[in-house]
């Protein structure tokens, strides 16, 4: 009993890789924003079916003048089974249920793991190129984004000073994020890990003024409107202690999800490391 | 009016009661400037801010500390004042900012003028919208109320202010194009006076004190009014006008104070309950005393969340709510046996 019900299973296994796997995805669905930008960057135009509705918004999104050319989904499992996808891409943030409705419906859902360091980009990209069948693609993206990185780390001064990303809200960026990996790389110190942040979490000012950050990085991703959120970002001692130099800001659409676009951030924040 | 001013047992001599609060809300705000996340040499600051150049240490005292003392003890001020004028001029025990709609009623036309863009194209629109919001407010309240009203229509007409304003205020920040609005609706609602700095200091500074000022040589109408007000009348004194006046006065103080710190409930309804007892149950001698009584409150509570071991700081208005609220329902309990 137990014997046939696994070669059956194993039997339906090597029919699903049969069918699916060989072959190249030609109607590829994606339900998140962070796949919908590697899709877009590694698929032929022919395979994508539909990208997220946050795949358009530019504040979010690198890719948002390309995702234009697609239809636009909610990751609702209906609205989703009418595109007729033969591969789903999902990210960690997609409601499990989706996903496990989606696989029991027989779709083939692959979901990508959230990114916090360059090496889960380089990952996340493979990954990705594997899946599209378009290995060559994704090996030229990780090339070229490992080569703006090195080139940009060979000018950079050795002398590391201290910096901060400080967000609405008094937010900031600790160790093993995306931000404190680009912020090491092109000469800084991250305050915030020092201070003893882990992941994304709230830094009070005096903390901040005590470790004299030289500069200070957001991404403000509510441009032009206001709240008493962002008005922490006008407080005049973040001026005062920077001797009067403006916050950067380095585009929430570089880290929201994590990509080759983190080259762009990388050379930006190297960029205001050499003035 | 020396026959009104019988000494009761627990009555103080006015100056020596203004002498002592007003030396327990400077030591307050002293004690403020020395409580942060973290422990710095205040004294060394002290003496670096005074030098031309900003050092860090200067700057947390000057920059950090000092606006949050300054508007913790200002708005606690404004609303201890405002409390005991409301009490007064509506001869309404339970009267006060928060249970008569201003404090909403400011918090909503301060959301409605910061998350719309208006505050940052003219510093005095937040305050304004403020002081706007806290006089449709409390007029809305007096008039669904009635003039004489007595406390239970008083208090039934403010909680359906209150409503309405926390309703529109969700609404408005539901609707605000800052994708941080939404979650600052508790921060209307409960009211903060952490992460300030000296500018919203300077914002909230005119309308508070224009407030006070116009509250300043009401106390002897209040007075009379206690003995109703057809003899308050007959005693030369103009109601209209008197009730004009301290609606103003509130909606100037209140409005501006709620505009920076949200809407910090109950210290205008306790204030004057435990203060008034010492000026011998005179409501133009209770205004001083309250106002220096509010910022005392307002200062010891937010030394209390800034000293209260959790991981993030809790708001201030939590604390004078958890302090407040048994008093009010003691103060219901109270009035229900004097009905009795």
């Amino acid at each position: 009993m137990m014997l046939s019900r696994s070669i059956l299973i194993l039997l339906l296994a090597l029919f699903s890789a049969n069918t699916l796997g060989a072959k190249k995805p030609m109607r590829v669905v994606s339900t998140n924003l962070c796949t919908d930008q590697l899709l877009l960057m590694l698929a032929e135009p022919g395979q994508i079916a539909s990208v997220s509705h946050l795949a358009v918004e530019p504040e979010s999104s690198y890719m948002a003048e390309q995702a234009k050319r697609y239809p636009l989904n909610h990751a609702e499992v209906e609205e989703l089974l009418t595109l007729k996808p033969d591969l789903i891409v999902a990210g960690a943030f997609t409601k499990k249920a989706t996903v496990n409705l989606l696989r029991e419906l027989g779709y083939r859902v692959e979901v990508f793991p959230l990114t916090s360091n360059i090496a889960e980009i380089k990952r996340n990209v493979e990954h990705m190129a594997q899946l599209l069948e378009q290995r060559a693609k994704g090996d030229e993206l990780v090339q070229e984004m490992e080569k703006r990185i090195s080139t940009v780390q060979a000018e950079v001064p050795n002398r590391a000073l201290p910096s901060l990303f400080y967000q609405p809200r008094g937010y900031t960026s600790g160790r093993n994020t995306l931000h404190d990996e680009a912020l090491i790389l092109t000469g800084w110190r991250n305050v915030a890990s020092e201070h003893g942040v882990n992941g994304y979490g709230v830094i009070d000012l005096e903390s901040v003024l005590l470790a004299e950050p030289v500069q200070f990085f957001t991404s403000d991703y509510g441009q032009g409107s206001d709240s008493l959120a962002q008005r922490q970002l006008q407080h005049p001692a973040l001026r005062l202690i920077t001797g009067g130099k403006p916050m950067v800001n380095v585009g929430f659409r570089y880290w929201i999800c994590g990509g080759p676009m983190i080259a762009d951030a990388i050379e930006q924040l190297a960029e205001i490391r050499n003035r | 009016m020396s026959t009104l001013t019988a000494k009761t047992a627990s009555e103080m001599n006015q100056g020596m009661l203004l002498a002592l609060l007003g030396l327990l809300v400077v030591s307050l705000v002293v004690i403020s400037l020395f409580i942060g996340s973290n422990p710095i040499p205040v004294f060394q600051a002290l003496q670096e801010s005074l030098d031309d150049t900003p050092t860090v240490l200067s700057m947390i005292l000057t920059e950090v500390r000092l606006p949050r003392a300054l508007i913790a003890a200002f708005a606690g001020a404004t609303l201890g004042l405002c409390g005991a004028v409301m009490q007064g001029l509506l001869r309404n025990p339970l009267a006060s900012p928060g249970l008569v709609g201003s404090s909403s009623g400011a918090a909503f036309g301060a959301v409605a003028v910061l998350y719309f863009g208006l505050g940052t194209t003219f510093w005095a629109a937040l305050p304004l919208g403020g002081m706007l919001g806290a006089l449709g407010a409390t007029l809305l309240v007096y008039l669904l109320a009635g003039r004489d009203a007595s406390i239970v229509t008083l208090i039934l007409a403010g909680v359906a202010i209150n409503s309405l304003a926390l309703a529109l205020i969700s609404l408005l920040l539901n609707l605000a194009p800052s994708p941080y609005a939404v979650r600052e609706i508790v921060l209307w609602m409960l009211g903060s006076v952490a992460s300030h700095s000296m500018n919203e200091f300077w914002i909230m500074l005119p309308g508070v004190l224009l407030g006070s000022l116009l509250v300043t040589g009401n106390g002897r109408a209040l007075n009379a009014l206690t003995l109703g007000e057809d003899t308050a009348r007959s005693m030369g004194i103009n109601i209209v006008r008197l009730r004009w006046q301290l609606f103003l006065a509130v909606a100037l103080a209140v409005g501006s104070a709620v505009s920076i710190t949200g809407a910090i409930g109950f210290v205008g309804l306790v204030i004057p309950h435990l203060l008034r007892p010492l000026v011998g149950y005179m409501p133009g001698r209770l205004l001083p005393v309250s106002a220096l009584g509010g910022a005392a409150m307002l200062l010891m509570a937010d030394i209390a969340i800034r000293l209260f071991p959790a991981g993030t700081e809790i708001k201030v208005g939590v604390l004078t709510a958890l302090v407040g609220a048994p008093f009010f329902l003691y103060l219901i309990l109270k009035t229900r046996r004097a009905q009795l």
